[in-house]
C-alpha cells in the first residue's frame, strides 16, 4: 500500500500572528482620526515558518454591524447611512521568507470621505495557508 | 439485535360463506408482517372452536352459529393475543397484530435470518437499519439517528439539521436515495441539513463505501438509501401518532401516520409538525477568536427554528404489477446563531434574547418537495423496475443587509435563493440467466437545473445532465461462497451561466487611471464528464463467520460552484475560486468485511483502505483577493484507511452489551496541503453500550433501559483552517416500554432519553459550530409517545 516514507513529511500546524499591541502599534482601539491626514499604519506580524501576505481593509459602521476585538470598548456615534464612506482595501505581499515583519504603510485620509465610525482590519497569511485577523474600531473626524 | 424486536402483523380475511342461514365458516391467514411470510401452527382457540393454521398460514373454522366470539390466538415466540369477532353475513376484517416475547427470542431469529442470510451472501458491504433501530435511538434529525452506527457520522448545524458523512467525506460524496430516487438538495452547502421528513421510515440500507456502480456520481464515499415501505398487507387499516417533547431547545413535536389497503390499492400517508426553540450549550460564553459572545440562559442566541411536513402514497398491487407514487413536501425555518454568521463576527440591534422561540435574522427557509414513483412489473423471468423523480430544492438565505468591501448596503434581507429542479429516470431489470446468475442490467439518467437569486453570489446557475448504464452478476459458486462483479459507464455535462455584480467594484489600472467595473463572477460555459465504475467482491460463509471482500472504483463528477465559482463567500470570510480543469473525482477502495456470529456474542471488523487520484477541495492560500484570502478547488491525491469493530455479547438473558470503535486516517499524497489530513476528518471513536431488558415494571411492558457511553478521542489531525479539537466522553441514557393503555389494542410506546447526561462541555470536530468554537447541546431530557390504531 502506499503508506510508507513520506508519512514524516512536516507540516506546518501553527498559524501567523498579527499585534498592533505594542508602543507604536497604529491604530490602537478607539484611535481618532482626522481627515487630511497621512498616518502610518503599523503592525506586528510572526510565523514559525514563512510569512506570506497580508491586508488592510478600512470601511464604515455607521450601521454598528460588528464590534473589534480589542480589550478597550469604545463609544459609537448614531447609526446613520453612508453617503461617501472611506473604502479602503489593500493587499500586499511579504517577500524574502521573513518570520518577523512590521507592517508599515502610509495612508492619507482623503477629506471628502464621511465621518464616523470605522473598522481597521487587518490580516496575514503564512505559506502554508494559515490566517490570523485583527480589528480595530477608529473613528475618523473632521 | 436489530431485528428482535420484531412486531408481528396477523391478518384474517373473514369470509362467511352463506350455506346455512346462521351457520358460517370463518377463513383467514396468520402472516408475519415482517417478512410476509405465513406463520404455520398458530393456534386460534375460542370456547369449543378450534384451528391451527397451515403451512400456507391458512385457518378454516367451519359452522360457525353466528355471534360474537373472542378469540386465543397464540404462537410460540409471540405473546397471546385475544380478538373479539363479531360473525354474521358480512365479511369482516380484522387486523391484529402480536407482540414478541421475551422467552422464545431464539425462534424470532431464525425467522429473521433469511433476510440476514441474503445480506451475508452479498458481497457488497452493506448495513441494514430497521424501523425498531430508528424508534429506539430517535434524534433530533434523520442522520443524528444514524451516527449510532460505526463509521457513519454527521456534519451539524444547529439542533436540528444535519448531513450523513460516512468514514469522514460527506457533502456530495455521500449520495442519499429515497424510494430510488437520488435526494437533490443544496448539499454542497455546510449550513443546512436533509430535507427528509424522519418519522415514518421503516428501513435504510447503508453503504460504507464507493458505490457508483450502483447509484452513479456522489456515490463516491457511500450511500444513505432510505427504501420505499413495504406493501400494507390486503385488507388492512393502521396508524400511529407520535407526540414527542424535548427539554433542551424546549420542542414539541407531532407526527401522524396512517396506511391503509383494500385488495389491490393501498394509500399512506403522513403529517409532521415540529417547532423548537434556541437550544442551550453547557457555557454562558463563547470565545471565539479574540471575541467573547455573552450567551443569555446558556441559550445559543437565534437557533429557533420549525419543520412542518406531509406526504402522501398511492399504491396498487397486483400479481404482476406494483407501482406506488409518493408525494412529500418537507418545510423548514430555522435561525442561525446570530453572534456569528458562518466565520463573520455580527453584531445587531435585533433583541434576540426576548424570546427563546422566535426565529430573527440571520435564517433561511427551505422547502422540498418531491414525488417519486416506483413501478415494479414482472415479465416471464424479468423484473423490471422504473424509479421516476421530480424534485424542487427552493431554499433562501437571508440576513441583514451589510456592505462589504465595494458592495454597498443591499437593499433586502434575501442574502441567497436557490432554486433547484431534478428530474430522475432510473430503470433496471433483474433477471436469473441460469440457476448461478443473478444478473441485473439499468439505466439512471438525472438532469438538474438551478437557479439563484439574492444578492450575495455563491454558486453559478447551472443546468446539468448524467447518464449512466451498468450491469453486475452475482455469480453463485456454492451456497456459501458468491461472487459479484459490475461495470458501469456514465456521462455527464455541467452547463454554468454567466453572473456579474450587481455592484461597482474599483479596478486600479496599471497605466494608473480608476474603473469602476461589474465583476464577472461566473462564465457562460459547458463541461463535459465521463467516467467508468466497476466493482468485483466475493463474499465467503464458513460456520458461523462470513468474510467479504470488494474492490470498486467509483467517480464524482465536479459540482458547478467547484467549477465555476468565483467570489466572496461573506460568512466563511473568503474568495472562493472555482477551477474549470478539475477531473471527474476517482476513487479506489477495498473493503473486507469480516463477521463471526454465534448464540452468545458476535464479532465484526470491516477495514478498508481507499486511494483518491484527485481528491477536490477548496484549498487555502496564502494570496488575498480584496483583503479576503483566496480559497482555490485543487485536486489531490488522497489515501485513507481505517476502519469499525463492532462486538456484542449477551452476558445473561436480560443484559446485553455491545461495544464499537470508528477511525479513519487520511493524508493528502500531493498538492498544496501534502502531508495534511482532509478537512472534517472525525476523530477515533468508540461507543460502549448496555441494554437491560426488565421483565415487568408496574404497568410497563418489556422495558429496557439503554446506556450509551460515546468516548471520543482528540482530533490533533487538520488542516487550514481548522482548530484541533479536545476528546469527549458523554453518557446518553434512554427508557423505553409499552404499555397497555386499552385492552385488545396496540400498546403505546413511550421513550425517555437522556442525552449528555452530565451536561458535559464537549466540542464536536465535525459540527459547523465547531468553528467559531460553539460546544454541542447540553443536557437534554426527550420524551416521546406513540400510540397506534
Amino acid at each position: 500500500m502506499a503508506c510508507s516514507s513520506d508519512d514524516h513529511l512536516e507540516i506546518d500546524e501553527e498559524k501567523p500572528t498579527i499585534s498592533v499591541n505594542y508602543t507604536e502599534g497604529f491604530p490602537q482601539g478607539c484611535a481618532l482620526l482626522t481627515r487630511g491626514e497621512t498616518y502610518n499604519f503599523r503592525a506586528l506580524v510572526t510565523d514559525n515558518s514563512q510569512l506570506a501576505a497580508y491586508s488592510i481593509d478600512i470601511h464604515h459602521n455607521f450601521d454598528h454591524h460588528t464590534h473589534d476585538d480589542q480589550v478597550t470598548e469604545c463609544s459609537l456615534e448614531e447609526i446613520k447611512t453612508a453617503v461617501n464612506p472611506l473604502i479602503f482595501v489593500e493587499n500586499y505581499n511579504i517577500e524574502g521568507s521573513l518570520t518577523n515583519y512590521e507592517i508599515n504603510v502610509s495612508i492619507t485620509i482623503p477629506n471628502d470621505i464621511d465621518i464616523g465610525d470605522y473598522h481597521c482590519a487587518y490580516s496575514v497569511t503564512d505559506k502554508t495557508g494559515w490566517q490570523s485577523r485583527t480589528s480595530v474600531d477608529i473613528k475618523i473626524i473632521e | 439485535m436489530l431485528y428482535k424486536t420484531l412486531s408481528i402483523c396477523l391478518f384474517f380475511s373473514l369470509c362467511s360463506i352463506t350455506y346455512a342461514q346462521d351457520s358460517f365458516t370463518i377463513k383467514g391467514s396468520v402472516v408475519n408482517a415482517n417478512n410476509l411470510k405465513p406463520i404455520e401452527n398458530a393456534n386460534i382457540i375460542c370456547k369449543n372452536l378450534f384451528a391451527i393454521s397451515s403451512k400456507t398460514g391458512e385457518f378454516i373454522i367451519k359452522n360457525v352459529p353466528k355471534g360474537s366470539y373472542t378469540f386465543n390466538i397464540s404462537h410460540i415466540g409471540f405473546n397471546v393475543k385475544k380478538v373479539t369477532v363479531f360473525v354474521n353475513s358480512e365479511t369482516e376484517i380484522l387486523p391484529v397484530y402480536l407482540e414478541e416475547s421475551n422467552t422464545t427470542l431464539q425462534e424470532v431469529e431464525i425467522i429473521a435470518k433469511s433476510k440476514q442470510r441474503q445480506t451475508k451472501e452479498t458481497p457488497l458491504v452493506s448495513y441494514s437499519v430497521s424501523k425498531t433501530f430508528l424508534d429506539t435511538n430517535r434524534e433530533n434529525s434523520l442522520m443524528q439517528t444514524l451516527s449510532k452506527i460505526p463509521g457513519v457520522s454527521t456534519i451539524n448545524i444547529g439542533s436540528g439539521q444535519s448531513k450523513p458523512t460516512i468514514r469522514g467525506l460527506g457533502f456530495n460524496r455521500v449520495a442519499v436515495v429515497q424510494n430510488g430516487i437520488k435526494h437533490e438538495a443544496q448539499q454542497w452547502g455546510n449550513d443546512h441539513g436533509l430535507e427528509i421528513d424522519q418519522q415514518g421510515i421503516e428501513n435504510i440500507q447503508i453503504i460504507k463505501g464507493p458505490a457508483s456502480l450502483l447509484y452513479g456520481s456522489d456515490a463516491i464515499a457511500g450511500v444513505v438509501d432510505i427504501q420505499p415501505n413495504k406493501t400494507p398487507l390486503p385488507n388492512s387499516f393502521g396508524g400511529e401518532v407520535n407526540i414527542l417533547g424535548e427539554s433542551n431547545n424546549d420542542l414539541i413535536g407531532v407526527s401522524a401516520g396512517i396506511t391503509t389497503r383494500k385488495d389491490k390499492w393501498f394509500y399512506r400517508g403522513r403529517l409532521t409538525y415540529r417547532d423548537f426553540g434556541d437550544y442551550k450549550v453547557p457555557t454562558d460564553k463563547i470565545n471565539y477568536e479574540n471575541y467573547v459572545f455573552e450567551l443569555h440562559e446558556k441559550n445559543l442566541r437565534n437557533t429557533a427554528g420549525n419543520e412542518a411536513d406531509a406526504s402522501l402514497g398511492i399504491g396498487f398491487v397486483s400479481e404482476d404489477i406494483k407501482s406506488e407514487t409518493v408525494f412529500s413536501n418537507v418545510n423548514a425555518k430555522n435561525g442561525f446563531f446570530a453572534n456569528a454568521h458562518g466565520l463573520e463576527v455580527r453584531s445587531s440591534s435585533i433583541d434576540y434574547d426576548h424570546s427563546n422561540r422566535d426565529i430573527d435574522l440571520p435564517f433561511h427557509k427551505v422547502n422540498h418537495f418531491k414525488i417519486t414513483n416506483n413501478t415494479a412489473v414482472s415479465v416471464g423471468e424479468h423484473n423490471l423496475q422504473i424509479d421516476l423523480g421530480y424534485q424542487n430544492n427552493n431554499r433562501e438565505e437571508h440576513s441583514e443587509p451589510v456592505p462589504h468591501g465595494y458592495m454597498p448596503t443591499p437593499p433586502n434581507t434575501k442574502e441567497r435563493l436557490f432554486i433547484k429542479n431534478t428530474y430522475s429516470l432510473n430503470f433496471r431489470d433483474a433477471f436469473k440467466p441460469t440457476k448461478q446468475h443473478d444478473l441485473v442490467i439499468g439505466l439512471n439518467t438525472e438532469y438538474q437545473n438551478n437557479n439563484i437569486g439574492g444578492w450575495g453570489f455563491l454558486i453559478p446557475e447551472y443546468n446539468r445532465f448524467t447518464a449512466g448504464i451498468f450491469a453486475y452478476d452475482q455469480l453463485e459458486l456454492n451456497s456459501n461462497f458468491h461472487v459479484l462483479a459490475g461495470l458501469r459507464y456514465d456521462v455527464g455535462s455541467v452547463d454554468t451561466k454567466a453572473y456579474y455584480d450587481w455592484y461597482p467594484s474599483t479596478i486600479n489600472n496599471n497605466d494608473g487611471s480608476t474603473s469602476y467595473v461589474h465583476l464577472q463572477r461566473s462564465k457562460d460555459k459547458t463541461l463535459n464528464f465521463g467516467s467508468l465504475s466497476a466493482s468485483l467482491g466475493v463474499s465467503y460463509i464458513h460456520n458461523k463467520t462470513s468474510y467479504k471482500i470488494n474492490v470498486g472504483r467509483s467517480f464524482r463528477m465536479p459540482l458547478a460552484n467547484e467549477l465555476a465559482s468565483d467570489g466572496v463567500n461573506y460568512h466563511m470570510y473568503r474568495y472562493e475560486k472555482g477551477n474549470l480543469e478539475l477531473d471527474p473525482e476517482i476513487s479506489y477502495q477495498l473493503d473486507v468485511d469480516i463477521n463471526h456470529t454465534t448464540k452468545l456474542f458476535s464479532l465484526g471488523i470491516s477495514p478498508f483502505v481507499n486511494i483518491f487520484q484527485n481528491y477536490i477541495y477548496l484549498n487555502p492560500t496564502s494570496s488575498y483577493y480584496e483583503t479576503i484570502q483566496i480559497y482555490e478547488y485543487t485536486q489531490a491525491k488522497v489515501f485513507r484507511i481505517g476502519g469499525e469493530l463492532n462486538a456484542s455479547t449477551k452476558i445473561s438473558k436480560n443484559l446485553q452489551l455491545d461495544a464499537s470503535i470508528e477511525y479513519v486516517y487520511s493524508r493528502q499524497r500531493s498538492g498544496e496541503k501534502e502531508g495534511f489530513t482532509l478537512p472534517f476528518s472525525p476523530p477515533l471513536s468508540g461507543l460502549l453500550s448496555a441494554k437491560y431488558q426488565f421483565n415487568k415494571i408496574l404497568f410497563f411492558k418489556q422495558p429496557q433501559l439503554i446506556a450509551d457511553y460515546r468516548i471520543t478521542a482528540a482530533q490533533e489531525e487538520i488542516v487550514p483552517p481548522e482548530e484541533k479539537t479536545e476528546g469527549y466522553q458523554v453518557l446518553n441514557m434512554s427508557f423505553l416500554a409499552d404499555i397497555d393503555v386499552f385492552k385488545n389494542n396496540l400498546p403505546i410506546k413511550i421513550r425517555a432519553k437522556l442525552n449528555n447526561v452530565f451536561n458535559t462541555k464537549y466540542f464536536n470536530h465535525t459540527s459547523f459550530y465547531r468553528l467559531i468554537d460553539v460546544p454541542e447541546a447540553g443536557r437534554n431530557i426527550s420524551l416521546s409517545l406513540t400510540v397506534p390504531f
